[in-house]
């Protein structure tokens, strides 16, 4: 009782945050209570950034002490750089003050934590906060990310300012046209990359990554807003898309002329794999990841149809089988994510790339798919019609069909017959068994019965002999002591129950 | 479309591929990019886009090459093929007639689509086969002339006519490139250009599909 007691009291002290802030702990939060370990949580990642930040500039300005040194005579460069440090410095206060989600990923050295922390606790909820929450986590991540890679440009502070001073300004703007909404974007990737060629002297392919980066990191915050918006008749259009390849179920490989034997397992290997790209890109949310999936599935026609043809696939080839797998696979929201991709990818990538021209013959399936009609399947427009409708389908025959396909049907009906028969014969077949079954176990009771009227029989024609009972030689009599004592002790099993109750502790007072 | 690399230039050029399925483009461009033909070790996975760099009279050159399907039920896909192209290359087989008249199709509708931006190349493939050609030299060479483009006679089984070709066509882009960028005015001309080209690409799916150019066919 003591030691109960005592438990109580040192749990009561322990079980307190451990800021004294009256709240219970919890050991999972280091002896905190919730609010305050997200506080610490936070004041912790903040540091993290902080000296992340601390070690880029050092190293910036290592690198930029090492190059003025060794080169002497550009003197103005390194006049530039106190001036862009002050401006940089500027900035960060003034982001300090910005009451934002994105705000303690700022690099804000000077911010208090106190200030930090009273913000975090009571997530005061700003217009911004509440549009950006529910991509918060990925958000969070792509920023890490674009931070990460920013670092050791010497430009990077720069660019995060912009790309996130601009991807603020589009949440407020998704009430303006899809349209509007992608020459805003395209706009600033123009000019960022112009700004990077000319103010920050990268080569092309150096602008290229970092460009690339940018897309990541605002299409990642912005995808909520800008995907399939509510401004635009995405969604019907993927309806219809999604309504039409389901009509078009019973397209198939012969009729599209699609080079690929799916008999060999590596070439249904490969397709299957492409459907699996192709749906793949609809949850993915940066356009170069969404282009790198349709490139992914490319791919896998191509081996299969190099697997089936023995050759290199031309286009020729290739179109054919990508409409194939789109009819296949019927991608989820796959208006919705063409038209994501041509408005918000990098210009450049969706002209002359690779992953441009997956992407264009990927338009190409969409629209002849859109447009197909029983000319292009060489199917006349009847057949087309009846196959559309359901009525008929090219998998089994025609039900209007002529002496073919009657012939066809009859076969097919005698087929049902003889499986019809076969099936009867089994249900008699099992009857038969469970008859059987039930047969044997009457016989088996009857069986036991038998046994036990015999041996009682036997029993009653030779009873026990009182002459010898304590014959101790004879094998009958050991069993029966041992009988006996078996009896015994079930006997004193019986006693027991005559015994009084087992002592019950008792409880003294004091 | 074409960007610039600090002082020196590159140019990008987008060429389209077209023409009936058989006549030979996907040989033609194996043969161009990899110098290979009918070869049984293939390793290239696939012929449908290929790339080549080339240098010419010290400017660098990327040129990316896009087969485009030629069979008839595709030929309304065309204008989403060609769509911001530099050059395209028609290709014809000289044993065929009806695939010299795709071509003649073809080049209306691109001249009708993209006007005097595009710089167009009318191939007689198949030289190799002279002795059952049934397109003349001199109706292929005036039909050419009538139409702004260059005729040229390749063979890709002998390897003949094609670097010339894609010489030619280079050349004739680069100059179309560079009086387009006189014309705009130099500061600017880099993102107008761009601009243009995310316009179309997003305006064009809808303008133009299909239209008028089955009725001609």
């Amino acid at each position: 009782m003591m030691s109960q007691r005592r438990g109580i009291h040192v749990d009561q002290s322990e079980l307190l945050c451990k800021k004294g802030c009256g709240f219970y702990g919890n050991n999972a939060w280091q002896g905190l209570c919730s609010k305050c370990f997200r506080e610490e949580n936070q004041r912790e990642k903040q540091k993290q950034i902080q000296e992340d930040w601390a070690l880029a500039e050092r190293l910036q300005r290592e690198e930029q002490e090492a190059y003025a040194s060794r080169h002497q005579k550009t003197q103005s460069q390194s006049a530039i750089t106190p001036f862009s440090k002050f401006e940089e410095r500027k900035t960060k206060e003034k982001s300090s003050k910005v009451n934002t989600v994105t705000k303690f990923f700022i690099p804000s050295t000077k911010t208090p934590p106190k200030k930090d922390t009273s913000f975090d606790s009571h997530s005061s909820p700003s217009p911004s906060s509440s549009a950006s929450r529910h991509s918060f986590n990925d958000g969070d991540q792509a920023t890490r990310e674009f931070i990460d890679f920013l670092k050791p440009l010497k430009s990077g502070r720069e660019i995060f300012k912009q790309c996130r001073a601009f991807t603020e300004s589009m949440v407020y703007k998704r009430d303006i046209g899809a349209d509007e909404l992608s020459e805003c974007v395209q706009d600033f990737y123009q000019n960022l990359s112009d700004r990077l060629h000319t103010q920050f002297k990268g080569s092309t392919d150096h602008v290229e990554s970092v460009m690339d980066e940018v897309e990541k990191y605002m299409m990642t915050r912005l995808y909520k807003e800008v995907f399939c918006p509510e401004t635009t008749d995405d969604e019907k259009k993927d309806l219809a898309i999604q309504k039409r390849i389901r009509a078009l179920h019973w397209v198939t490989i012969e009729m599209l002329c699609v080079p690929v034997d799916e008999e060999i397992p590596e070439v249904s290997d490969s397709v299957v794999k492409a459907i699996t790209d192709v749906i793949e890109m609809d949850s993915k949310r940066v356009p170069k990841d969404k282009l790198a999936c349709i490139t992914r599935c490319s791919k896998h026609i191509f081996n299969a149809i190099k697997v089936s043809k023995k050759e290199a696939a031309s286009a020729d080839d290739f179109l054919p089988t990508l409409i194939y797998i789109v009819l296949k696979a019927n991608p989820p929201r796959l208006q919705s994510n063409i038209q994501y991709i041509t408005r918000f990818c990098n210009p450049s990538r969706l002209m002359t790339g690779e992953d441009g021209y997956y992407f264009t013959n990927l338009c190409c399936a969409v629209a002849f798919i859109e447009k197909l009609d029983g000319q292009s399947l060489n199917l006349s427009s009847e057949e087309f019609d009846l196959y559309m409708s359901g009525q008929a389908s090219p998998h089994w025959p025609q039900p209007s069909g002529a002496s073919l396909g009657a012939a066809a049907g009859s076969a097919a009906l005698s087929q049902v017959h003889k499986r019809l028969d076969l099936l009867t014969g089994l249900g008699e077949r099992q009857e038969r068994v469970m008859e059987k079954a039930r047969q044997l176990e009457s016989d088996l009771i009857d069986w036991t019965d038998e046994v036990e009227q015999k041996v009682q029989s036997v029993l009653d024609s030779f009873p026990p002999e009182p002459e010898n009972p304590a014959a101790p030689a004879a094998s009958g009599t050991t069993a029966a002591p041992a009988a006996a004592a078996s009896s015994a002790i079930d006997s004193d099993n019986v006693e027991n129950e005559l015994l009084p109750p087992p002592l019950q502790p008792q409880v003294f007072a004091g | 479309m074409a960007a610039a690399a600090g002082g020196s230039r590159t140019y990008s050029f987008k060429v389209v591929l077209l023409g009936e399925g058989c006549v030979g483009k996907t040989s033609l461009v194996l043969r161009y990019c990899e110098n290979k033909f009918n070869d049984k070790h293939i390793t290239t996975l696939q012929a449908s886009f290929l790339t080549k760099k080339l240098n010419i009279t010290g400017k660098r050159v990327n040129l990316a090459i896009w087969d485009t399907a030629g069979q008839e039920r595709f030929h309304a896909l065309g204008p989403i093929y060609y769509r911001d192209s530099n050059g395209a290359v028609l290709v014809y087989d000289i044993t065929d007639q009806d695939s010299f008249q795709k071509v003649k199709n073809w080049v209306k509708e691109l001249r009708k689509m993209l006007g005097n931006d595009i710089c167009l190349c009318i191939v007689g493939n198949k030289i190799d086969l002279d002795k059952d050609r049934n397109v003349s030299v001199e109706e292929a060479e005036s039909y050419a002339e009538s139409v702004g483009a260059k005729h040229f006679h390749t063979s890709a089984k002998l390897n003949k006519g094609i670097e010339e070709l894609f010489l030619d066509l280079c050349k004739r882009m680069m100059e179309t490139a560079q009086a387009d960028e006189r014309l705009k005015g130099n500061g600017s001309s880099q993102s107008a250009s761009s601009r243009r080209g995310v316009q179309i690409v997003d305006d064009e799916p809808q303008a133009t599909p299909s239209g008028g150019c089955c009725s001609s066919g």
